[in-house]
């Protein structure tokens, strides 16, 4: 039966990652180069689980205890913001706000460096005319210059939201998140299938509770930009989601016709070889977030930008771990626990068992088929073709369906 | 099924690119203004935007007719403020006002004037302050009796400044009776902004609307007009309401509306030497029968011009049967009040009442600033993307790089392009969802090039692993596309505000990266895959891989002898 060719070690014989057949070791950047770590993540997948728990705990705590610092479109006001030159300071802003509305702002602060640095200040609601007279007498006070140099009313930016504005957008939000949990389940159980659909969405729900809880402990504040920021986030860990099930899927093809792997190690497998590719991914979309916030801060010191950045920055990095050492895993157990899955793992363990004790053919004894089939595979390593589908133990000459055999080598 | 080598030949795939790359330039060089620059949002250009949020009695959604209406009308008066380049759009249950510019900060107020009714004074009294620090009310004009006055203006009244009748229905009501209902309880966590907005209107319902002269005197009593009030233009003209005058200095008892500001045609200000600033009303013809009517009726009497809940001016009339069709609102106006209630006497009534939500004016210094600050981010993260690639895929990173700066050519076109066709602005927002697009980008390569690590795994030769390695990135690259594509279409269907911006970004560079994947990156690599020097391990650094490889034959071949 050695007659398939040594040279087309196809994916079945794989999982035999490191140290099954050379003997020389590989550094750990190697080993995770070439995808072929090793490392057990579904195996000690309780460890994941538990370091799951742990955070989710921690993130559930910190929320319902710290809650959240919310941004002045959750508690409504007014923003002023004029640019600071040398001769602006804090207090003195402190001290024309206060000759013309009565009492003190609610913060003033310097933001940003260089040419962008401005000062911002928030209050409560300011009416119109009360914000006019205040942009007039701030203007008398320092003369800000516009962007041509010429000093100039309009230097000064004012907003002013309304305390409903950013509940509103939280509203929309939540909505946007339903719809994209409810379309993105669809796609995965057609694209792919249910198992997998639960597990992503098991693992977007895992990374909104972690991202959220880290703006909660941090204290971060929470701002429209970055409430909606975490919803693009969930689209980001669903992609990343959805390239480590493609190569699961890849993997696990045909994997229930033979007793030689379980389900949960060609899932391992494919978490390794997938596992350089979310560092990358990773990697490359931090950069330029990295970029982003730290321009934003420098620069600019507040807004949509260090908003966006910031939310991406912490929900990228979850999103990374939590494909890899989340939703596989998730995905494992949901398969082990009922389903076809389930039934075969217990085959292979029983076989190997089987085959502890008698290396060859005398596992016949536990049950025909399988131990039949095990003899013959541990025999050839690559050609398997034979084994597939014979409950009965007996090889019907020719039957061998070509068809589902090129399925499973693509 | 085996590995096919490409449909096309990879350099007509490119080509197919430069093309399309050439038409987008051609579009933007040669047709429409012309101009090379993307269309600027406020926030990076300098302006202001105003966001203007629907409010009805019942918290339903308010009909797609009467935003329309809103749009058009309110429209109209941004036009007034004469700034090119304003506009109004609906933003599901939003109207968003953009002006750009130094001179749009008067946008703010655009929208304040909402729903107008002409209602018969039953009785006023001054506004009990309460308890507020005066601080809050630093702009009240001093407190006066209101001396206006409703003339025709075809004939100047002698000014017969009779006071206004004082509380002629409750003279005697002290403000002493607690009141239970004034301020509705703050709403309890897990109510919609809308469902709360429906309480508060409702609770202010019952108390300032009510038939019962009890509960009328107890409201004159208890409102607070230095507080926001949460009827604004909600209040039912079929019934009497209590409520303040705009300065907040007084507190009317009105009866039912008489007259829709609908009737009114036209309304101006002028000056008139006797009388200062006043505002010249001209009604529609069944307007003016209404009128006339009314001024016979209410001759002596006060009739209140009620905006948006609030009394803007409750002038005496002077003269009844006034059936002209013209009158004139004189009083303790200026200049800009009186140009202002002429402004919205004039442009009618909104269909629906709203608040706003947001208003913000960005000045031009800040503008820049972000604009920098944007574009310096970007440019950070897109040497830092493309050094990690020199890094870690040598040479191979070129490829990954010109693949990011072809999808970059593209999408600054479409940007310019879209703006200008379906004037969509880029903001700051937008431009970090650009800023996530580059990692995005690159990410397509990422997969593809881990695929031929796998197919080089299993003892390919890099020629022959790229054609593989195609085939099973295109699977994973559309099927996580895809989801990234649905992300953005849903955040930018249901969510509010400008990060829509962000979403139409990252939207459109998910689309353009499987364009810039299957037109550039894939046949580049197919070239690559053919050449010699690129197959070398130091130049495209997967040493690492092919020795692997061999050792994994070795093995292989030890196990099958075994056998």
């Amino acid at each position: 039966m050695a007659k398939s060719s040594p040279v087309a070690v196809d994916s079945d014989s794989e999982l035999d990652y490191e140290g099954a057949g050379s003997g020389k070791q590989h550094s750990l950047f190697e080993r995770l180069y070439t995808g072929t770590g090793g490392f057990e993540i579904v195996g000690k997948r309780k460890v994941y689980y538990g370091i799951a728990a742990v955070l989710i705990a921690i993130a559930a705590l910190s929320m319902g205890l710290k809650g959240f610092t919310l941004g002045i479109d959750f508690a409504g006001g007014s923003r002023i913001q004029l640019p600071a030159a040398a001769d602006v300071t804090t207090s003195k802003v402190d001290d024309v706000y206060r000759s013309v509305i009565g009492h003190d702002p609610v913060t003033t602060q310097k933001v940003g460096s260089g040419s962008s640095a401005t000062i911002q200040l928030r209050s409560d609601t300011l009416t119109n005319e009360q914000a006019d007279k205040l942009q007039n007498a701030l203007f008398d006070a320092f003369h800000p210059k516009d962007a041509s140099g010429q000093p100039n009313r309009n230097a000064i930016s004012v907003a002013e939201i309304s305390e409903t504005w950013g509940g509103q957008v939280t509203h929309k939000a939540l909505l946007a998140l339903v719809v994209f949990v409810v379309l993105t389940m669809i796609y995965i159980a057609i694209r792919f299938e249910r198992d997998m659909s639960i597990a992503a969405i098991g693992s977007l729900f895992f990374n909104l509770i972690v991202t959220a809880g880290i703006y909660s402990l941090v204290g971060f504040e929470v701002t429209p930009a970055a409430v909606i920021g975490l919803l693009t986030i969930l689209g980001y860990v669903l992609y990343d989601n959805v390239v480590v099930f493609d190569k699961v899927e890849e993997n696990t093809r045909g994997v229930l016709h033979l007793t030689k792997h379980t389900y949960a190690e060609k899932a391992n497998l494919a978490a390794n070889q997938t596992l350089m590719r979310s560092i990358n991914t990773t990697v490359i979309g931090i950069l330029p977030i990295i970029g982003m916030l730290v321009i934003a801060v420098w620069l600019l010191g507040v807004g949509t930008l260090k908003d966006l950045a910031l939310v991406q920055l912490v929900g990228m990095i979850v999103g990374g771990y939590s494909s890899i050492f989340f939703a596989v895993p998730i995905l494992v157990s949901i398969k082990e626990t009922w389903g076809p899955v389930a039934e075969h793992t217990k085959r292979v363990l029983n076989r190997r068992q089987g085959g502890a004790k008698a290396r060859v053919g005398a596992a016949a004894a536990e049950r025909a088929g399988a131990a039949g089939r095990g003899g013959e595979v541990v025999a050839n390593g690559a050609a398997r073709p034979s084994s597939r589908g014979q409950n009965t133990g007996a090889p019907r000459p020719g039957a061998r369906p070509s068809g589902k055999r090129q399925q499973r080598r693509h | 099924m085996p590995p096919s080598q490409g449909t096309a030949h990879p350099l007509r795939l490119l080509g197919v690119y430069a093309a399309l790359v050439a038409l987008m330039f051609g579009l933007i060089f040669f047709t429409g203004d012309k101009a090379h620059t993307p269309k600027l949002g406020i926030d990076l250009q300098g302006g202001t935007r105003v966001t203007l949020t629907a409010r009805t009695p019942d918290g339903a959604k308010p009909s797609q007719d009467s935003l329309k209406k809103a749009q058009e009308i309110i429209e109209k008066r941004v036009n007034g403020l004469g700034v090119a380049g304003s506009e109004v759009v609906i933003e599901g249950d939003n109207l968003v006002i953009t002006v750009p510019g130094a001179d749009g900060a008067q946008a703010k107020s655009l929208a304040t004037t909402a729903k107008m009714y002409v209602r018969p004074v039953l009785s006023q009294q001054a506004a009990v302050k309460g308890g507020q620090p005066p601080a809050a009310q630093p702009t009240a004009p001093p407190a006066t009796p209101p001396t206006e006055s409703v003339a025709p203006t075809t004939a100047p009244e002698p000014t017969s400044e009779a006071p206004a009748p004082q509380n002629r229905v409750f003279p005697a009501q002290a403000p002493t009776t607690p009141s239970p209902t004034p301020t509705p309880a703050p709403a309890p966590g897990g109510l919609t902004p809308q469902q709360q907005t429906q309480q508060e209107i409702a609770a202010a319902k019952a108390l300032r609307q009510s038939a019962d002269p009890t509960v009328q005197a107890q409201a004159m009593a208890s409102l607070d007009c230095s507080k926001p009030d949460p009827l604004q233009g909600n209040d039912d003209p079929a019934l009497p309401l209590v409520s303040c005058s705009t300065d907040g200095n007084f507190v009317y008892l009105l009866d039912k509306s008489a007259l829709d500001g609908q009737e009114i045609k036209d309304a101006t200000s002028a000056y008139d030497q006797q009388r200062g600033w006043v505002v010249n009303v001209e009604f529609k013809s069944g307007g003016s029968d209404t009128w006339g009517k009314l001024t016979t009726q209410y001759q002596g009497k006060q009739l209140a011009f009620v905006l948006d809940s609030k009394v803007v001016s409750a002038p005496q009339v002077n003269q009844g049967g006034q059936y002209g069709g013209n009158t004139q609102i004189s009083g303790s106006f200026n200049a800009k009040t009186a140009k202002e209630l002429a402004n919205t006497l004039k442009y009618g009534s909104l269909p629906l009442s709203f608040s706003t939500s947001e208003a913000e004016t960005v000045s031009a210094t800040l503008g820049l600033s972000s604009l920098h600050a944007g574009l310096i981010a970007g440019a950070i993260g897109l040497v830092a993307v493309l050094l990690y690639c020199l890094l870690y895929y040598r040479m191979l990173g070129f490829l990954a790089g010109f693949s990011l700066l072809a999808a970059g050519v593209a999408v600054y076109a479409l940007i310019v392009l879209l703006g200008r066709w379906i004037g969509f602005t880029l903001d700051l927002a937008g431009i970090a969802g650009l800023i996530i697009g580059i990692g995005m980008t690159a990410d397509s390569f990422v997969v593809f090039f881990e695929r031929i690590k796998d197919q080089m795994r299993e003892g390919r030769s890099f020629r022959s692993a790229v054609p593989r390695g195609w085939q099973r990135a295109q699977r994973t690259n559309l099927s996580g596309k895809t989801v990234s594509l649905i992300a953005s279409a849903v955040l930018y269907l249901l969510a509010a505000g400008q990060v829509k911006g962000f979403a139409f970004t990252l939207g459109l560079t998910t689309v353009l990266d499987v364009i810039v994947l299957y037109l550039v990156t894939a046949p580049l690599m197919m070239l690559v895959s053919r050449s010699p020097f690129w197959a070398k391990p130091s130049v495209n650094g997967l040493g690492a891989i092919a020795e692997l490889a061999q050792e994994r034959k070795a093995a292989a071949g030890v196990l099958v002898k075994e056998a």
